[in-house]
């Protein structure tokens, strides 16, 4: 491989690695698989990347590599205990004194996404990073229909996870 | 009410500062790394098997020489041994290329098929080889039954004895018995390997698929 496509593709990674630790955190309840996660979807990334023309956006294209090494071809190593002295990157409270109610609600959200199935989180993921439901649909491959219904019962699931 | 998950939404994008961040030089170092993917692992099971059976089909026999085989039966093993080459290479190519099929830029259902296809066509080839190594087997018990001049005396001891069709009955018996164990292993020793490695893939595949209905 060429050092000038080594030097393009780490450069875009670097700039949009934001994607692949939200997945990751998505993903994973610790810091060791965390990081695993990362290295894998970044293997990935880089086996895939000759093949990227272009035509699509290097974010967009990322999308589907990493949920997918996260989905399909991760596996979850034994040591990832439940913690949370990790596990939000994205929402963690700081203190117990610190009550932000909105702050606390944000956060039992996200933990009740974390219990999703790995499908499911995908197509949270898709969503919370305001992609349209033809994106949604095209990357997981179902239908954009079935995208719809298929958001519309995580709604009602999450909604029974925060109030049993 | 807002729903919970356009809450979440609202908030998503500030949380960014929240996350880790990596140098240029540590993704650099990352993208050397070796990948622990499971289609690596399926891949290096699979070569392992297509080596086991191979191999298996191509130890030589102490006995085979020594076997009073008939023309007949030569022919027979001889066939056997070109059919089973024909479907090895049948199998390695098919696999080869479904491998090739798989890449991370697919969407997620086609990659799982493609993926579990992979995983399919090395199973088949392990079914058959075993099927063959039955037939061949079976082949060879009676080969040995007729031509063998050790089994012919077990034979004829049998024949004086007062109940022969018992003996003939308990030795197939037996036979079938051995190879359904040995069946029941290798099924064991599959449902072991892959239930670890494609667990989590055939339960989101099923996943996809209930989406279709």
């Amino acid at each position: 491989m060429n050092k000038e496509l080594e030097h393009k593709f780490v450069t875009e990674l670097e700039s949009n690695q934001n994607i692949v630790h939200k997945v990751c955190s998505l993903y994973t309840n610790d810091r060791d698989s965390h990081n695993d996660l990362f290295q894998e979807i970044t293997i990935q990334l880089w086996k895939a990347y000759p093949k990227f023309r272009g035509d699509a956006k290097f974010s967009t294209w990322m999308y589907r590599v990493a949920l997918n090494t996260a989905i399909t071809l991760y596996r979850k190593s034994k040591r990832s205990v439940k913690t949370q002295d990790f596990d939000a990157v994205i929402y963690k409270i700081k203190t117990d004194e610190y009550d932000d109610t909105e702050e606390r609600q944000l956060k039992l959200i996200y933990d009740a996404v974390k219990q999703l199935g790995d499908i499911d989180k995908a197509l949270v993921f898709l969503y919370l990073e305001d992609k349209n439901y033809a994106e949604i649909a095209a990357t997981i491959g179902i239908t954009e229909v079935n995208a719809r219904v298929k958001m519309n019962r995580i709604k009602n699931k999450l909604k029974t996870i925060l109030n049993p | 009410m807002m729903d919970e998950l356009e809450l979440l939404k609202k908030d998503w994008q500030n949380k960014e500062e929240h996350l880790p961040k990596l140098s240029y030089d540590e993704i650099y170092k990352m993208i050397w790394k070796k990948s622990s993917s499971i289609v690596k692992w399926i891949f290096y099971i699979s070569i392992i098997e297509f080596m086991f059976w191979i191999i298996l089909g191509n130890i030589p026999f102490k006995g085979d020489d020594q076997l009073a085989s008939t023309k007949y039966t030569n022919l027979i093993a001889s066939i056997f041994e070109y059919i089973s080459y024909a479907i090895t290479l049948f199998f390695v190519v098919k696999f080869y290329l479904n491998y090739r099929k798989i890449t991370t830029d697919d969407s997620s259902r086609k990659l799982i098929k493609n993926i579990l296809k992979v995983r399919k066509t090395v199973m088949q080839y392990v079914w058959t080889s075993l099927s063959l190594v039955g037939i061949s087997l079976f082949i060879l018990m009676t080969e040995m039954i007729f031509f063998e001049p050790d089994f012919r005396q077990i034979i004829d001891k049998a024949s004086s004895a007062e109940y022969p069709w018992l003996i003939y009955i308990l030795f197939f018996v037996s036979l079938l018995i051995l190879m359904a164990v040995v069946v029941g292993l290798i099924w064991l020793f599959y449902r072991l390997v892959y239930g670890i490695l494609l667990k989590r893939l055939n339960a989101n595949y099923k996943e996809l698929k209930k989406l279709e209905v």
